[in-house]
């Protein structure tokens, strides 16, 4: 089940990459998440991969269609590849399957004792506790984070009138 | 629900100590105050709100300095989230001060161009707020969440004059390459976590990779672990983008000088104090593996100082010069970084450097704020020749920050940059301290390049382009003075700050 989803987490991601056309590479997108979806439901994390779901696959990958749609940006030629970016895409090719070999060769993780492992993902209710425990004050940190992004959001793309001074 | 859960549940309670963060409480509730006033006040009192901003800002920096003891230091509050030490004192300082002299520089700036200035103010509060936290983060989670809020804050920030394009297209390069820094931290941090594991106390606490104690010991007890080791890597890459050392530093030219003039000022002195917080702090959870990142900081540091003075010396656009030259600052304090793993002054030496590139470059910046013209983004050494004749205060206060980031003998620069040579030198980093020498010397060419142009008449026949008069209010008048006196008496008598600095 596993190298399944991981195919799918994969080929997705390249998907989204290769594609020319821009809904392609959007449902290429929604390819990826639902891979990662079932990855979180082997782990036993019910609720990330249903929020995962929910959010992503539900209302991130749809507002991309959908400005997809409003833009109506098809058809647009890429520009050519040039000599110098090429060279650098190579090398960096390159290194990324160095790093991964190499990790595929030393990284090794202790095996888990899974009787000492407590289970704690799948439930909704010890999520909760957690938030508005140990971790209530990042959650207030980032009540003031989603704050300051909607208010960038409107001083950014509001029309600004002349200030009247 | 079980009933030890409960248990630990309230003790975890408990232990949120919201009095402990009251100036990041009081920062937050603030910029709340500013959005309200904006609502309820009438449009032509507006231009005020900011001034509330300053006020309340000075009041919670006299807060903090009076009460600078009174927390219990060395102690950890939220569940270990948080913990609160001299340094982390040291650095709230820093960026309420930086934050206090954005918002001066932001009332002079922002009135030049027509743009919501009351967001501006509340935007800077919530990240001074952020960085503060930052800098007392004892666990991952508080780490990168309140590093991400100040990132999306400088977001916004950095694009904030929209109808220029050199704004917006700063923002969108801050946005990607920002995106790309917090990819590759939170990469490194996913790794940590997952080669640490969980570990279960006696007390029944589940304890995860994520807490900077935990972490610690499993890295002493694993030395040389190739996930351990790429993580750490990948972390640092993180943090060397938000202080601008190279190789990641491409990103700060075309960004400062396309941000406006405030948000550089921001960027160029509290983001890079973040950056060495976060840093100083993580160093010391990585610190059994010295022998991987003693090499890479090195080979950093080196790069970072030539590169940035190098690169500074053939820019004609202020904005940018001063972007790359600080680029070398951050080369300067990384080599006090490095000190400080052998020398305890060090971190002493940091904190002083810190405070006199805080000092000076506002200095700078001020006078920017008010020799900049219309189009904030250009802003060339030209525009300052004949700054002596037309209006002698800015020249000389433009001589004193520049002097003293350059580090000349009397200033406070000097004595930052003799401090880190001097715990440099006790580490015995010789060949790195012959870097850093050169690249003092070469940075005295630009600094100079700029001084030239404000004193004495150029060269070529063709007249000065028509110099108006700059007018300078009584306000900005007394904080570029305060600036500058600090900045010379700094250089001559570093008693207090330098003890109050040092002092662990």
């Amino acid at each position: 089940m596993f190298n399944l989803f991981a195919l799918l987490v994969v080929f997705g991601a390249i998907g989204v990459v290769v594609s020319k056309n821009v809904v392609h590479g959007a449902m290429s997108l929604l390819v990826s998440l639902l891979g990662v979806t079932g990855l979180f439901v082997l782990l036993d994390a019910y609720l990330l991969a249903f929020v995962l779901l929910l959010v992503y696959a539900g209302a991130v990958v749809a507002l991309f269609l959908f400005i997809v749609m409003l833009l109506d940006t098809h058809g647009d030629q890429r520009p050519g590849v040039k000599h110098l970016p090429l060279i650098a895409s190579v090398i960096t090719g390159a290194l990324v399957v160095v790093g991964a070999a190499s990790f595929i060769m030393h990284a090794r993780l202790p095996e888990p004792i899974l009787a000492n492992v407590p289970v704690v993902g799948d439930s909704l209710k010890h999520y909760a506790y957690q938030l508005f425990t140990t971790y209530l004050l990042p959650v207030q940190v980032i009540g003031f984070l989603l704050l300051i992004a909607m208010i960038g959001v409107i001083v950014l793309s509001r029309k600004h009138e002349e200030a009247a001074s | 629900m079980p009933i030890d859960l409960l248990h630990q549940a309230h003790s975890a309670a408990t232990s949120n100590q919201w009095a402990a963060i009251f100036p990041e409480l009081a920062l937050g509730c603030l910029a709340l105050l500013l959005l309200l006033l904006e609502i309820v006040l009438p449009k032509a009192a507006h231009r005020h709100i900011p001034l509330v901003a300053l006020l309340g800002q000075a009041g919670l920096l006299v807060g903090l300095l009076c009460n600078f003891d009174s927390v219990t230091l060395g102690a950890t509050s939220f569940n270990g989230l948080l913990i609160h030490s001299h340094q982390g004192q040291v650095m709230r300082a820093f960026f309420l001060l930086s934050s206090l002299l954005v918002t001066v520089l932001s009332m002079i700036s922002l009135a030049k161009q027509s743009v919501p200035r009351v967001e501006f103010t509340h935007i800077v509060l919530i990240i001074t707020a952020a960085m503060m936290l930052l800098a007392q983060s004892n666990h991952f989670v508080t780490l990168f969440v309140t590093l991400e809020t100040v990132t999306i804050g400088f977001y916004i920030l950095v694009s904030y004059y929209r109808t220029s394009p050199f704004s917006l297209e700063a923002g969108l390069k801050y946005l990607i390459m920002g995106a790309l820094s917090s990819g590759m931290l939170l990469f490194g941090i996913t790794l940590l976590y997952g080669v640490a594991g969980r570990t279960v106390g006696a007390d029944g606490v589940v304890h995860t990779g994520f807490e900077f104690a935990v972490l610690g010991d499993f890295l002493t007890a694993h030395p040389g672990n190739f996930l351990a080791s790429a993580g750490i890597l990948l972390v640092l890459a993180g943090i060397a983008f938000k202080i601008g050392a190279f190789p990641f530093q491409i990103w700060i030219p075309d960004v400062y000088q396309g941000a406006p003039t405030p948000v550089t000022a921001f960027l160029a002195v509290a983001s890079k104090g973040a950056g060495f917080a976060v840093l100083l702090s993580v160093l010391h959870v990585f610190s059994s593996y010295h022998e991987l990142l003693m090499p890479v900081l090195t080979v950093m540091a080196a790069a970072t100082i030539l590169f940035g003075n190098l690169a500074a010396l053939t820019q004609q656009n202020v904005k940018r010069l001063i972007g790359l030259s600080g680029v070398s600052h951050a080369g300067f304090l990384l080599l006090g970084v490095l000190a400080s793993a052998y020398v305890p002054m060090a971190l002493g030496a940091v904190n002083f450097y810190l405070f006199a590139y805080l000092l000076a470059s506002f200095t700078v910046f001020g006078v920017m704020a008010h020799v900049a013209g219309p189009n904030d983004a250009e802003q060339e050494l030209d525009h300052y020749n004949g700054l002596m004749k037309s209006n002698p205060f800015l020249a000389t206060v433009l001589a004193v920050g520049l002097g003293s980031l350059a580090g000349i003998p009397p200033l406070a620069g000097f004595m930052g940059k003799l401090f880190i040579f001097i715990s440099a030198y006790k580490a015995g980093f010789y060949g790195l301290l012959g870097i850093a020498i050169c690249g003092v010397v070469i940075s005295i060419y630009y600094y100079f390049g700029w001084i030239k142009a404000a004193f004495f008449a150029s060269a070529d026949p063709s007249p000065a382009p028509e110099v108006k008069a700059i007018s300078i209010n009584w306000g900005a008048r007394l904080v570029l003075t305060a600036l500058a006196v600090l900045t010379i008496a700094l250089g001559f008598y570093q008693g207090p700050l330098g003890a109050w600095v040092s002092n662990r």
